[in-house]
């Protein structure tokens, strides 16, 4: 015998009769040859050899898996059935544990999610935390949480780091983009259509946590494993190198080739790579370890359900034998909250950068398998369900392939169905809380607490561990024929649902993609084509130079090879916001949990007995983000109440955002009410946005109290407010709440009062300012004038003063031509500027060569001067007139567009007022035109004398003229006689026509007089 | 060396044909000379992995599964049909496959406004005819019915620049595999030719040319799709321009060096000004040129023979630059709008980062062509 070459002093020494010493002496030959130095191959070859190794002889036995595999889920659902483990340890956020046993309530793939919006120990740039673990049903994991969840007696314990840890072990500096994925070198997936990005944008923006992450962890090796691999996905190289291989492999095999993939991935990374990952691995087996000293449960009934290439790992903590000690970080005092999300294969794909299709593949290969092998899965039973049907399944249980003799672990739920003839409910999930998931203990005396305590113990050691790698590296795979029936069954489908999708796809197609995969698979060297290779021929087959419809053939496979599925989370584990909404929304009649949009047609006038669920709709309009709940018809602005609305409702699409509303309270109105409380308390907020939440506040919820809150802090956020940038907003909704309050109230709030005497005050303080300072524009000085001419009535009322505004306007000074013109509209508004004093000044910018040029400037200012002063419409339209007839083009035309723009801006009442006036001023028909004179250029008549009426005081007066000539004297005045008009002799013109056609009143009258 | 100034493929790679052809033990569908397989590492190189005891360099930058996608449709039934935007390579890979499939990539029917369908099918010697009448002799077969009659791949390159009817005389090929002739008699089977076994079709659309003769829905039917998309990756980019200029400078018989930093400088601008059409909200705001890998090629070669025979012999970045600028300006001013504004707006920041670096060169050469055109 010859000693070993040992290039390192692996944990192999430990194991004198070690099984994979000939591997590894093959293996550090094959270095030999291949690599120039001694070091490096050998080196990565030895070492994945005694990886596995020592992961396989661990007292705790681990079971190592992959994401998204169904060979980890067949695997670990036959290892699940023969061990009866009593602790499952679970790769997943220790803090995420409570929730799992709402998983029953879910269709999945579910995401599990923590979150947090109120940030304590983190920069609050990075709200909001959120953190998700999605769960499919062909997973590893699932079937260890469905068995831990339904088996009586054992517990589920999350072992990773808590959510907190994930940002906390996230160094990101200032202004950093928010992490995608916890995954590295893993790319967002490429092509995916738009329609599969809506459905990707289910977990938003949320860090992604997922159980069994193995991929290279850089990119060369991915490439350059993908390049030699001859694919195109990292998920087509794994089903082809090992999940094919590994799917009808025994147990040993897989966890062997399982850790020596970790291994390899593990070893072949750049340095330094691995901070977290060691981190994580030392966090998860202190935890095990303190569990295991606390509840003194044997090791040998343990199971460690981790990603191959934590199996792999190389830390001082691994193993239970081993002795350092690792001190976890305290949390942050962020507050998590926690609830699920649903997901969809394409969310899961998008987020962990996994080929379009890949999740859906092996969803659809899991079932497969299923059937072939005839491996009764694990699932989680509804709570519904499984009280309904629980007499029921437990006749139709099969009996499960159970290898071991002897019945060691903890019935599993199918005996316990036919034995205790119910199934062991679920507690009822009380919120999130630490520590592991506890199903219920089964009663004394049942024959799964006996199979317990009776059952022999195992020796501490693993058994005996054989060398499967050596079998499984030198062999090639057993390849797996064509399934004939399978392929044809495809492209048959591919092509009918191609004609769905708007291509002109005949059976010659199916054919041909047929034909076009068998040659594929034969050029790539595989007997049977792989869902990629079909989906290729498929692509060359069907897909021509445009694409009819709103999919194209690659995403028309993926839908055949197994479709989105969007999961979706179910009542009884939705957050009582949710809840409360859904429960609110049942007098609608409609199924709100559908993923399709549903109509709501609410006739209030008939069915008053909706009110309620029309204010909801509003609020949850006004919630959450645009498209969940759609108003088609029906409006709510201040003071508004329609008869009639009809809704789009995807609150079922949408769960998401519903369940995260869930997160910030109980019901939506204290939501809201919170919503609006942080907006005017923002360090950002302004009077405006106060105002808008006043608005709000009274739109969507009842009572005064808000709404007088809201408005006290808007007077305040008014009175602190050094710009007057907002002045055309403050004025729009001030307005509006007026002439809300007004309407609808007998008394204005005193809020409101207060705002307009400090806004009064604020503003002729401010306007000498705005008028110089070139940061304030036309439009803010404008509002400012319309705020003070507009509310001038009440605020002086209140007990303003006049001569604050006057003294104002006579400090402004501005230069520039715009505000020069307001501040003439100004003046002319307040009679300090006569109109004909103003038409001569317009008129000398005209004839003034050096000024015409910044006319149209002028003309800007007047126009913003309509809000204000609305009695300089008539001048406004002879000034424009002038401008078009007098303005060279080379002035006129560059200014018109910007005409066109201030006007539009002001959209509100400017265009209509302007348009009316001019109505007013110019000809209605073009041959008027003509003879038509501007009434500014018609001559004034002279100005007439007053006339003495011709009433009989007049009369009188006139005969007997001495007194007043007398009086005229003594006042020295030279008394000047008119003649008084002649008064008519019948009277009015029309009184006398009347008179004559009906005499006969007349005639009666004057009889009466005789 | 070939005394060609372009040797066709077959010609080009004979050696390395003949070397493969001898080392392939997979199955040769019809009369192929290789095997598929054999094919795809021909086209795209071979690797270590492939066991080959000579090395076999890549010929054709893209993905592989284009390669495979268009093998297998050779093998099947249906024609081939490369489409992509100008520049990126279809022409060279239908080539590269007839080479390797058949020995004979010259098979070809160019398609112009001025293709009738005689140039599909057959035509005649009419001096021949006035003498001796119709026959099989003064017939003047087309290179797709020479194709087919010997069982081999027959190209036809821009299938979309000729008229609806002339692309329409295909669809009886490719579906009956056979041309008749109704001027010959039947008496001996003269009047119809038939195809043998391994006689294809490839055919070459552009993308650019879409919607101006569109192909019908019958032609559709009878040709595989693979579309050849523009090269994204920047160092398969830089690959396929140092190979293709090797190639030809080893034409040009010129010495000279590319320096890789002038070689990025080139990539880089040319992706700069790929992302500004890509996110030009008109035609006006983007250059006419496809900016494809094929026009940088075009504008290197430029260079390189400008700098050869005006210059001192060694590749400087005014002279790329100058090139650059007269390779893609082609309408005026919108082009040279677009130039002006890149290189404002893009080289003169870089030169200003990179002092020593040839951006500063760049910056300079290119002014200057513009201003010249301007």
């Amino acid at each position: 015998m010859f000693p070993l070459p040992v290039l390192r002093a692996g944990p192999h020494a430990a194991y004198p009769m070690n099984p994979f010493a000939a591997l590894r002496e093959q293996l550090l030959d094959a270095a030999g040859a291949f690599a120039e130095g001694p070091d490096g191959l050998s080196g990565i070859l030895a070492g994945m050899v005694d990886d596995v190794d020592r992961a396989l002889h661990e007292e705790l036995e681990i079971f190592p898996v992959c994401h998204h595999s169904p060979s980890s889920a067949l695997a670990m659902a036959r290892r699940l059935r023969e061990k009866r483990p009593k602790v499952v340890y679970l790769e997943l956020c220790e803090d995420l544990g409570p929730l799992l046993g709402e998983l029953r309530n879910c269709r999945l793939p579910v995401a599990l999610q923590a979150f947090a919006t109120e940030l304590d120990g983190f920069p609050a740039e990075w709200a909001p935390l959120s953190v998700i673990a999605p769960v499919t049903e062909a997973s590893a994991e699932y079937q260890a949480i469905a068995y831990a969840l339904e088996t009586p007696g054992v517990e589920l314990v999350p072992v990773d780091r808590s959510s907190d840890h994930v940002f906390q072990w996230q160094p990101r500096r200032r202004g950093e983009e928010a992490p995608e994925s916890d995954v590295p070198g893993t790319p967002r997936a490429s092509g995916a259509s738009a329609t599969s990005e809506e459905e990707a944008a289910l977990h938003g923006d949320s860090v992604g946590v997922e159980l069994g992450d193995l991929r290279p962890r850089f990119a060369e090796l991915e490439r350059y494993l993908l390049h030699h691999g001859k694919v195109r996905h990292w998920s087509e190289w794994w089903d082809q190198y090992v999940e094919q291989p590994l799917s009808g492999a025994d147990y040993d095999t897989y966890r062997q080739v399982m850790v020596m993939v970790g291994s390899l991935f593990r070893r072949l990374r750049r340095d330094g790579d691995e901070g977290r990952d060691e981190e994580r691995e030392r966090h998860m087996w202190t935890r095990m370890r303190e569990h295991l000293a606390a509840s003194g449960t044997d090791p040998s009934d343990c199971l460690y359900v981790c990603g191959a290439f934590h199996a792999a790992s190389r830390v001082e903590q691994f193993g239970l034998a081993a002795t350092a000690s690792h001190e976890i970080e305290p949390r942050t005092k962020t507050r998590w909250q926690y609830g699920l999300i649903p997901s969809s294969h394409s969310a899961i794909e998008a987020q962990f950068g996994l080929a379009p299709g890949s999740v859906s593949i092996a969803a659809a290969t899991w079932s497969k398998a299923l059937k072939h092998t005839g491996v009764k899965p694990f699932r989680l039973k509804n709570h519904k369900s499984a009280r309904g049907r629980a007499g029921q399944e437990a006749l139709d249980v099969s009996v499960p392939p159970v290898s071991t003799p002897q019945h060691r672990g903890p019935a599993l739920p199918e005996e316990t169905h036919r034995q205790a003839g119910q199934t062991a409910a679920a507690p009822p999930a009380n919120g999130p809380h630490e520590g592991p998931v506890k199903t219920g203990r089964a009663a004394p005396g049942t024959e799964a607490q006996v199979g317990a305590d009776e059952r022999v113990r195992p020796s501490a050691l693993p058994e005996s561990v054989d060398d499967r790698l050596s079998g499984f590296l030198a062999e090639p795979p057993a390849q797996n024929v064509l399934d004939e029936g399978e392929l044809l069954g495809w492209c048959v489908d591919i092509v009918r649902l191609a004609r769905r999708n708007g291509y002109q796809a005949s059976t010659a197609d199916a054919i041909a993609v047929f034909e076009t995969s068998v040659l594929l698979a034969n050029m790539r060297n595989r007997r049977r084509p792989t869902p990629y290779d079909f989906q290729d021929a498929a692509v060359t087959c069907i897909e021509k130079d445009t694409v009819p419809g709103r999919r194209d053939v690659a995403r028309l496979c993926e839908i055949l090879l197994g479709g989105d599925r969007i999961g979706q989370v179910g009542y009884e584990s939705l957050p009582p916001l949710a809840r409360d909404v859904l429960d609110r929304l049942e007098p609608l009649g409609l199924n709100l949990q559908a993923r399709t949009i549903q109509r709501a047609l609410m006739d209030l006038k008939t069915r008053p007995e909706l009110a309620p669920c029309s204010d909801l709709l509003w609020i949850l309009h006004r919630l959450l983000p645009k498209g969940t709940v759609r108003p088609i018809m029906g409006s709510r602005e201040l003071g508004e109440r329609s008869i009639q609305e009809s809704w789009d409702l995807a609150l079922g699409r949408d769960q998401r955002a519903l369940v995260e509303l869930g997160y910030e309270g109980v019901t939506v109105e204290q939501v809201l009410e919170q919503r609006l409380r942080r907006a005017v308390r923002h360090p950002q907020a302004t009077a405006s946005t106060a105002l808008a939440a006043v608005e709000d506040a009274i739109r969507f919820l009842p009572g005064r109290r808000l709404p007088d809150e809201l408005g006290v802090r808007a007077v305040e956020l008014l009175a602190a407010e050094r710009d007057v940038d907002d002045a055309p907003e403050v004025l729009r909704r001030i307005r509006r709440l007026l002439t809300h309050h007004r309407a609808a109230e007998p008394a204005l709030p005193r809020w409101c009062e207060e705002f307009v005497t400090t806004g009064y005050a604020h503003y002729c303080t401010l306007l000498p300012t705005a008028f110089t300072d070139d940061a304030g524009g036309v439009r803010q000085v404008a509002a400012m004038l319309g705020f003070l001419f507009g509310m001038e009535g009440l605020a002086l009322s209140l007990g303003c003063d006049h001569t604050q505004l006057e003294l104002a306007v006579r400090q402004s000074h501005p230069e520039s031509p715009a505000k020069v013109a307001l501040l003439w509209a100004a003046r002319s508004r307040l009679g300090l500027l006569p109109q004909d004093e103003l038409r001569a000044l317009c008129d000398g910018l005209l004839d003034n060569p050096f000024s015409i040029e910044a006319f149209p400037h002028y003309l800007n200012g007047f126009i913003h001067a309509l809000d204000p002063v609305p009695t300089l419409t008539p001048f406004v339209v002879e000034l424009l007139s002038k401008a078009f007839g007098r303005l060279p083009d080379a002035v006129l035309l560059p200014w018109l567009p910007k005409l066109i723009t201030t006007l539009r801006a002001g959209s509100g009442g400017l265009l209509p007022t302007l348009v009316r006036e001019a109505d007013r001023t110019f000809p209605a028909a073009l041959p008027a035109l003509d003879a038509w004179t501007p009434p500014w250029e018609r001559r004034r008549p002279a100005r007439r004398e007053p006339r003495a009426p011709a009433t009989p005081a007049a009369a009188l007066l006139s005969a007997h003229p001495a007194p007043c000539d007398a009086i005229a004297a003594l006042l020295g005045h030279d008394p000047v006689w008119q003649t008084p008009a002649p008064s008519p002799a019948g009277g009015p013109e029309e009184v006398t026509a009347l008179l004559a056609r009906h005499p006969e009143t007349a005639a009666a009258i004057a009889a009466l007089g005789k | 060396m070939s005394d060609l100034l372009r040797a066709p493929a077959e010609v080009k790679y004979a050696e390395e044909l003949d070397w493969l052809e001898s080392a392939d033990d997979g199955h040769r569908p019809f009369s192929w000379r290789l095997s598929p397989r054999m094919i795809r590492t021909f086209v795209l190189g071979s690797e270590r992995s492939d066991g080959l005891e000579r090395e076999i360099p890549q010929k054709w930058f893209g993905d592989r599964s284009i390669v495979e996608r268009a093998i297998v449709t050779l093998a099947s039934d249906r024609g081939l049909l490369l489409i992509g935007d100008p520049g990126t390579g279809k022409s060279w890979l239908a080539e590269l496959l007839s080479a390797a499939i058949c020995r004979n990539s010259t098979l070809v029917v160019q398609g112009t406004a001025g293709t009738t369908e005689d140039h599909i099918k057959y035509s005649w010697n009419v001096s021949m005819v006035i003498a001796k009448g119709q026959s099989r002799e003064s017939l003047i077969p087309s290179p797709i019915m020479t194709a087919m009659e010997r069982g081999v791949v027959g190209r036809f390159e821009e299938l979309t620049r000729s008229t609806s009817d002339v692309q329409d005389a295909l669809i009886s090929i490719l579906s009956e595999k056979y041309v008749s002739i109704p001027e010959l008699s039947d008496g001996n089977g003269d009047n119809i030719v038939f195809a043998k076994p391994g006689f294809s079709v490839i055919a070459t659309a552009n993308s650019r040319d879409r919607g101006v003769n569109d192909l019908s829905s019958a032609l559709k039917r009878r040709f595989n799709f693979v579309r050849i998309p523009m090269v994204a990756s920047k160092n398969s980019e830089a690959e396929i321009v140092r190979f293709r200029t090797t190639e030809l400078l080893r034409r040009h018989q010129i010495e000279l060096d590319v320096p890789p930093t002038l070689l990025d400088v080139l990539l880089q601008s040319f992706a700069d000004l790929r992302a500004a059409a890509a996110s030009a909200s008109s035609d006006d705001e983007r250059l006419e040129s496809s900016l494809s890998t094929a026009e940088q090629i075009g504008v290197l070669e430029d260079a390189i023979l400008h700098s050869q025979f005006f210059g001192d012999r060694a590749l400087r970045a005014e002279t790329l630059a100058g090139s650059m600028v007269g390779s893609l300006a082609r309408r005026s001013p919108e082009d040279l709008a677009i130039l002006n504004k890149f290189w404002h707006g893009v080289v003169e920041p870089r030169s200003k980062q990179d002092e020593d670096g040839p951006w500063k060169g760049f910056l300079e050469g290119g002014r200057e062509a513009i201003a010249k055109l301007s």
